[in-house]
């Protein structure tokens, strides 16, 4: 696996896997959180991703391309080392493991509706595995082909134009009930997965082309955000959309074409590979990380503990608004781990340059 | 010019023309008249003639060599000869002294004569045996193009690749494969367009092979590629010269086996195996319909009994309203849940087309019609099936056909069992759950190393023009990145 | 080889899942249409109860039975299916709902809970069509109309038609839910009614949030759906009168029409709505003594036929007022002529009925056919 990955890939990776179910109750959540034409929101905290993106490229760039972990492994004593990465692994784990959860139990809304999840995310922790072990290298070639096959439902937004009012919308700019710093915070979850950019440093050559790629995914991903949320805004009325639990699920509903309708299974079915991406991609790095404290253990036999232990885990929330509540947790740390990882490394490369000469 | 100058010497210098895994203790054993006779003992198709007036014996394997070459090379030169002119006529040039008896043995089985005289031996190789002519091939039948196809002879499908690449630079590497039938393999590229590092990796796969005897280029193909276990063909194999040659110029690399028409070519990408040379030999939007009615076929055939399936089973949801009393009423007197009747209908399929191509062509055809239109006529009255379900099997059989590469078609049609299965026990769910399965599956095949989804993962957006449609030729300037041609550009190439 | 194990679990896996879960074809009866009324309980008058009724096509290869109704009387929707599923030996399912039908006592007294009930059944489409009927939603449904033995379908592809043809408006559980959430807009419904042997629509049902407050006459939807949104392929058939003459009866067809709302303001702060259309459109049929290929003549006829259109519009702005609903979607307009805490402020229902409210419309006669 010497083959380092191509920025297009990164950009693509990283859209990938910040893209997930979320995007079925993002418009709900910014019309909840933001009041009137809240999906303007989702530009700025798009920025606030792109602030923190170029913060992990300049880890990136004073690293000279080291891995996170040499440069963690440079400075801190072991007994700092391990409890960190094993919160690191605990984190990404959880958080892959959930998303695939979270996943399964909308999809039981839909149909399947007695069916043990178990059953299911054995499946999806199955796929995992097999996406999981064929190293990053496939990893993002395996990506790449499922966003051509998923996002061509971008072109399915067409459909409603025909419904879509632009007065639905209104003037009024974040006007009604609003809760921007705590809904701030979930929505912002949904821009989550551009941190991993952080695992893929030794993976890639140049910094600026990867900085570059990383932030035309993320781009990638406002930009369908903010396509779907205006296609709700004005396809719904706004208190309608409030009320709404999943309305991209319902928008999908709507379709109708003349051989099928009601497709909103088979298109919530797409969704699958973005959730494996995401999971995958997160158990990826939960891996990496654990291969820091086990580096004997085989790489697949880390994956398949890591898949285990995380479903066990994830096991205990059992319901649709428990998994949520989880997912919310895992979130809020893992913006902050996206943060505070990143201003870590570059406070142990200053204090590293300012002691070298 | 630079780069084909270095080329051409890195070409030269790596993979030996002839390359023969000779045992060295046997090597300095003179070659003699008894010796050899005794070697070839008990072979009845061993003649042995003599002019005992001039001391020379021939020695060759009847049905190997060409009468008319014979009598020039051997029975005019020696009849005509004066016993002591024999010698003379030995140092003409077509005659190689050999030094041992290895090699001799070895001449005699491909066809050369050896010839005997004052304790030295010669051979002079006049193999020309009988073989098939060159007809139009049956499994890859195009409308326009060129007709002619390879057969089973090594030496006539090298000539029919030389006969269209007039290059020198086509070089052609010759191997041996097969511990007991010593069988021919030659590798051929084209330096200076082909990359080397592909070229030295199928040279040193083909010189590990241990087996005793390879029969065909498509039990080759298995041995040698990258993943024995994937359902997916890995090297594309044609009995077509046209499309062998445009993939050499493609930058490709060719393995042509003597006694299989089937020439490899490496490497290749999943979506290769889509296209035709008839795409090329039509005008260009025509071409690129072909294209994208092969890659609706393989989401037809991959997809449809499937979906029907998944709905019928979990989705009744998703049929409209004008088809559901049709489907309803169709499915009512079924007496089996849907998985069951599709793999029913999928199984009898594969039997009618199993059976149809065992036997000969024309009852062949009879089967395949009687047998569909019965079978499928039959089967709906009786309540076994419903009829769209019928229409279902048929279509995704269809679609399947289209696929121009057998081996691929065959491949994708053992797919779909696993798809139906998996649509019956988790509807779309599980239908998805597979696709995504597959592509898992295809993102971590190589072909010669080199990633098997090429134009899509990793993605070359250039390359699209020539996989999904077929741009036109002013278009094509680039070679496909996939065979990472040191000469990148089509039209600048120069002799 | 690594594989292999993996898969074999995952095939181990599906074989165990899913089965519960299966909705096969022929074990399902599809719920095609619902109709909901308020009856009178038998023992307690002052009570009343509902009474749901479904339609449930049958696919009977015989084609005797086309369809089975199944009725019941219950307190509540979740009784009244219970109840259902024990009529059938078939699988009760609503995933191939239609249309849903209320009744007029029901619409009266509030039909938000049962569509809510639709929105929150995630089987249930959006595009189920919501319609009033004028009378007893359920004796609607389960009459049998010979020439169309599939009462459902017939219902849907009416509405659909008549939705096709801009004359109702095409209300689905999705466009009903939209505007009851919506603050500037009251929902509509068709009114489908009951006759010998067919169904007719018959007029547009208004609510005010759920409740059914009015409704519009069949003769004035044209005008309706000019003043509500932008028209394509209607129909208009006008009858001028004229004091002492014989009345102009013309007829207009392929309609185009453009609706434009402007909201300004007064000088004293009030708000001035401007509704206009413009319709343009084929004459097909007139009966009058204008000559249509001169051009002044058809002026004067287009000049009429808009007068007549006004007219109606201004009646029927004044009806809506005088109801306080706001079919037309004024309120959208006002509200986005506001800022968010004007409109906050604002007491809708008390501002609708004293807007100043214009409309102004133009028709122009496109072509008049093939007799010059």
């Amino acid at each position: 696996m010497k083959e380092k990955l191509h920025h297009f890939h990164v950009a693509i990776l990283i859209y990938m896997i910040q893209n997930g179910v979320i995007i079925m109750s993002l418009p709900r959540l910014v019309a909840q959180n933001f009041g009137y034409n809240g999906w303007i929101a989702l530009i700025g905290l798009s920025l606030v991703a792109t602030l923190n993106i170029f913060l992990i490229s300049l880890v990136h760039r004073f690293g000279g391309g080291r891995s996170i972990f040499k440069l963690f492994e440079d400075v801190l004593p072991q007994f700092l080392l391990y409890p960190l990465y094993a919160f690191l692994t605990c984190i990404w784990a959880l958080t892959g493991c959930l998303v695939a959860k979270n996943y399964v139990y909308i999809f039981q809304i839909l149909s399947y509706n007695t069916t043990n999840a178990i059953y299911l995310m054995l499946l999806i922790a199955v796929l995992v595995f097999l996406f999981v072990i064929k190293g990053i290298y496939n990893l993002s070639k395996a990506t790449t082909a499922f966003f051509w096959l998923s996002q061509w439902m971008i072109l399915l937004l067409l459909f409603y134009f025909k419904d879509f009012e632009w007065a639905r919308m209104t003037p009024f700019l974040f006007a009604g009930e609003t809760h921007i710093l705590e809904g701030g915070l979930s929505v912002f979850s949904a821009f989550l997965g551009y941190e991993l950019y952080l695992l893929l440093i030794p993976y890639v050559d140049n910094y600026k082309k990867t900085m570059k790629a990383v932030m035309i995914g993320n781009l990638l991903t406002t930009f369908a955000y903010v396509a779907i949320s205006i296609i709700c805004f004005g396809f719904y009325s706004f208190e309608q959309l409030k009320h709404m639990a999943y309305p991209v699920l319902d928008l999908l509903s709507y379709i109708q074409l003349p051989f099928i309708e009601r497709i909103e299974s088979l298109l919530f079915g797409f969704l699958v590979f973005t959730t494996i991406i995401t999971t995958g991609l997160y158990m990826w790095s939960a891996k990496e990380t654990m291969h820091r404290i086990l580096p004997k253990a085989g790489e697949k036999l880390l994956a398949f503990l890591i898949i285990g232990a995380a479903l066990a885990v994830s096991w205990i929330p059992d319901t649709l608004s428990k998994v949520q509540q989880w997912l919310q947790f895992l979130s809020y740390s893992e913006i902050a781990v996206a943060f505070v990882l990143p201003l870590l490394l570059l406070a142990i490369l200053l204090v590293r340059k300012g002691a070298r000469p | 010019m630079n780069i084909f100058r270095r080329m051409n010497r890195a070409g030269n210098k790596k993979p030996e023309p002839e390359m023969r895994p000779a045992a060295p203790e046997e090597q300095d054993v003179k070659p003699e008249l008894s010796h050899t006779l005794n070697e070839f003992k008990d072979c009845a198709d061993l003649v042995h003639q003599s002019l005992p007036d001039k001391g020379v014996h021939f020695i060759f394997i009847g049905h190997l060599i060409g009468l008319e070459a014979f009598a020039r090379e051997i029975t005019v030169p020696f009849e005509n000869a004066s016993p002591d002119d024999i010698a003379q006529v030995l140092g003409r040039s077509q005659y190689r002294e050999i030094g041992d008896s290895k090699t001799l043995i070895k001449d005699i089985l491909d066809g050369s004569v050896a010839i005997f005289h004052d304790g030295r031996a010669y051979a002079i190789n006049l193999c020309k045996p009988e073989t098939r002519s060159i007809q139009q091939s049956e499994t890859e039948a195009v409308i326009n193009g060129p007709h002619d196809s390879f057969n089973e002879s090594a030496i006539t499908n090298l000539s029919l690749i030389r006969r269209r690449v007039k290059s020198a630079q086509l070089k052609i590497a010759r191997l041996e494969v097969g511990e007991v039938t010593k069988t021919e393999v030659y590798v051929l590229y084209i330096v200076g367009i082909a990359n080397m590092e592909y070229v030295n990796e199928m040279s040193r796969r083909i010189q590990n092979i241990e087996v005793d005897a390879v029969h065909d280029g498509n039990m080759l193909v298995q041995i040698i590629d990258d993943q024995p276990n994937s359902v997916f063909p890995l090297f594309p194999t044609t009995e077509r010269v046209d499309s062998a040659v445009s993939r050499l110029t493609a930058g490709r690399i060719l393995v042509v086996m003597d006694g299989s028409p089937s020439v490899i070519s490496a490497p290749a990408s999943f979506f290769e195996f889509f296209s035709s040379p008839d795409d090329y030999y039509q005008r260009w939007m025509l071409g690129t319909g072909l294209r994208i009615l092969r890659f609706a076929a393989l989401i037809v055939t991959i997809t449809f009994t499937a979906l029907y399936v998944a709905v019928t089973t979990f989705h009744y949801e998703m049929i409209p309203e004008d088809l559901l009393l049709t489907l309803t009423e169709s499915r009512s007197k079924v007496p089996f849940p849907p998985i069951y009747e599709a793999l029913l209908m999928e199984l009898t399929i594969e039997l009618l087309r199993e059976a149809g191509a065992r036997l000969p062509t024309k009852i062949g055809q009879t089967i395949g019609i009687v047998g569909g239109i019965v079978i499928g006529q039959a089967a709906v009255q009786a309540g076994l099936t419903s009829n769209i379900l019928i229409i279902a099997v048929a279509s995704s059989a269809i679609a399947s056909f289209v696929i121009p590469s057998y081996v691929m078609s065959a491949s994708i049609r053992l797919i779909r069992f696993g798809l139906i299965i998996m649509s019956g026990m988790l509807g779309v769910l599980g239908l998805m759950m597979s696709l995504a399965l597959i592509i898992i599956h295809l993102s971590g095949l190589t072909s010669l190393k080199s990633s098997y989804l090429t134009p899509v993962a990793p993605n070359k957006l250039s390359d699209w023009k020539d996989i999904f449609v077929r741009a036109p030729f002013w278009m094509l300037r680039t070679r496909p990145t996939q065979s990472k041609s040191p000469n990148k550009v089509k039209n600048k190439m120069r002799e | 080889m690594g594989k292999i194990k993996p898969l074999a679990a995952a095939a181990l896996i599906a074989l165990l899942a899913g089965c519960g879960d299966q909705r096969v074809l022929e074990s399902l009866a599809f719920v095609n249409a619902t109709s909901y009324d308020l009856v009178q309980d038998k023992e307690d008058g002052a009570k009343e109860n509902l009474l749901i009724c479904i339609d449930v096509p049958k696919s009977d290869p015989e084609g005797k039975m086309k369809r089975e109704v199944l009725s019941t009387v219950a307190r509540s929707k979740k009784d009244a299916h219970l109840q259902l599923a024990k009529q059938t030996e078939l699988m009760l399912v609503s995933g191939q709902l239609r249309s849903s039908l209320f009744g007029l006592s029901i619409a009266r007294s509030g039909i938000w809970n049962y569509v809510r009930a639709l929105v929150r059944d995630p089987s249930i489409s959006q595009n189920v069509k919501v319609a009033v009927v004028n009378g007893n939603a359920g004796e609607l449904l389960a009459k049998r109309y010979p020439e169309h033995p599939m009462t459902g379908q017939y219902i849907d592809r009416l509405l659909e038609k008549e939705a096709d043809k801009m004359s109702v408006p095409r209300v689905t559980v999705y466009d009903f839910t939209r505007d009851f959430y919506d603050d500037g807009i009251d929902a509509v419904a068709p009114i489908l009614k009951q006759g010998k042997k067919n169904i007719e629509v018959n007029g547009i049902a208004l609510f005010d949030q759920d409740r059914y407050i009015t409704r519009i006459e069949p003769d004035q939807m044209p005008i309706f759906a000019l003043l509500r949104q932008n028209v394509k392929n209607g129909e208009l058939s006008i009858d001028i009168k004229k004091s002492g003459e014989e009345a102009e009866q013309i007829m207009i067809n392929s309609i185009v029409s453009r609706r434009k709302v402007k909201v300004r303001r007064g000088e004293n702060g009030n708000f001035i709505v401007n509704i206009h259309f413009r319709v343009m459109g084929t004459l097909r049929e007139y009966l009058g003594d204008l000559d249509m290929s001169d051009d002044r003549h058809r002026r004067e006829l287009e000049k009429r036929v808009t007068a007549s259109l006004l007219k109606d519009a201004d009646a029927m702005v004044a009806m809506l007022r005088k109801h306080n609903v706001d079919s037309l979607g004024i309120g959208k307009r006002v509200r986005n002529s506001m800022s968010y805490k004007e409109w906050s402020k604002t007491d809708w229902n008390a501002v609708y009925p004293k807007l100043d409210i214009k409309v102004t419309g133009e028709m122009i006669i496109k072509d008049f056919g093939k007799v010059y």
